[in-house]
């Protein structure tokens, strides 16, 4: 069998990249499964255009780059996620955000103190939460959930959290 | 007969481990080569299933892998990690047991050899 050159592999992996395959260990795999097929197409007598052009279709349904995406869905299942009812998901924005804030509103409006009083620690914990712990989850939400799945909040609602949808709700979420 | 991908589906990682347990290292082609010469084309694993399978199996650290290079093409090389191992015999355990209780489900009689 007659071993592809050099110049016929650089454009396996050119297209392979043109199609959206990034992670090298995949395009590495696909090209070597690629080149062997076209080899045995031509050593049947095809040319390599025609050969490339049979055996890439055949390993997927309507893009390459689905490949890509399954890859990293699945890599992306590993460890634990972030997993909120749409309900429970307001209520956990509410505690983190609001929260601390009228914390902070409240201890001034009933006690009254100074600026700066030594009680107002409370105050100064629950401000410091806002800045403190909305940035926290929304790391938590970009780091432990997989950005496949499409989320039932409403875009106000991802605008707030400032990123890319990265809630994961469940189906029999119950808000 | 071929049977569908969506038997195949949720058997695809116990195949592709136990094959690797029963062979040291193996790479993609070769893979899918030895699926269809142990099934008689009954089972043909598509490179679409396949290599994200492969991926993932490898994030997991459940397989390792060792690069070898033709010319300027990479052939990457799959096989079991320790922890890999493990979960081959847990899965195919799994499966048999699976097998057994849906061979009762549907009232079927195994064959006699």
């Amino acid at each position: 069998m007659t071993p592809l050159t050099d110049e016929q592999i650089d454009h396996i992996v050119a297209d392979l990249y043109a199609h959206g395959i990034r992670l090298e260990g995949l395009r590495d795999n696909l090209m070597d499964h690629i080149c062997i097929l076209v080899e045995e197409k031509l050593a049947a007598g095809g040319d390599f255009e025609g050969s490339y052009a049979t055996v890439i279709p055949t390993f997927y349904r309507r893009e390459l780059y689905e490949l890509e995406e399954e890859a990293l869905f699945l890599e992306s299942l590993r460890g634990p996620h972030v997993v909120l009812s749409r309900g429970w998901f307001f209520v956990l924005a509410f505690a983190l955000v609001l929260g601390p804030w009228l914390t902070y509103v409240g201890q001034w409006w009933f006690f009254q103190r100074p600026m700066g009083d030594i009680r107002s620690s409370f105050e100064v914990i629950g401000g410091a939460g806002v800045f403190d712990v909305f940035p926290l989850l929304i790391v938590c939400v970009l780091f432990f959930t997989p950005n496949r799945f499409d989320p039932l909040i409403p875009w106000g609602s991802k605008i707030l959290l400032g990123l890319k949808p990265l809630i994961r709700v469940l189906p029999m979420a119950a808000a | 007969m071929v049977y569908s991908t969506e038997l195949l589906k949720g058997t695809l990682k116990t195949i592709v481990l136990k094959l690797l347990a029963d062979n040291k290292k193996m790479y993609g082609y070769e893979i899918t080569q030895r699926v269809k010469e142990l099934t008689q084309d009954k089972i043909q694993i598509t490179e679409g299933a396949l290599y994200p399978t492969l991926h993932s199996l490898e994030a997991d650290g459940l397989v390792t892998t060792e690069t070898e290079y033709i010319g300027k093409r990479v052939r990457k090389y799959y096989s079991l990690s320790v922890a890999g191992k493990t979960r081959a015999k847990e899965k195919v355990s799994e499966l048999a047991s699976f097998v057994q209780t849906m061979t009762l489900l549907l009232d079927l009689k195994p064959k006699a050899i």
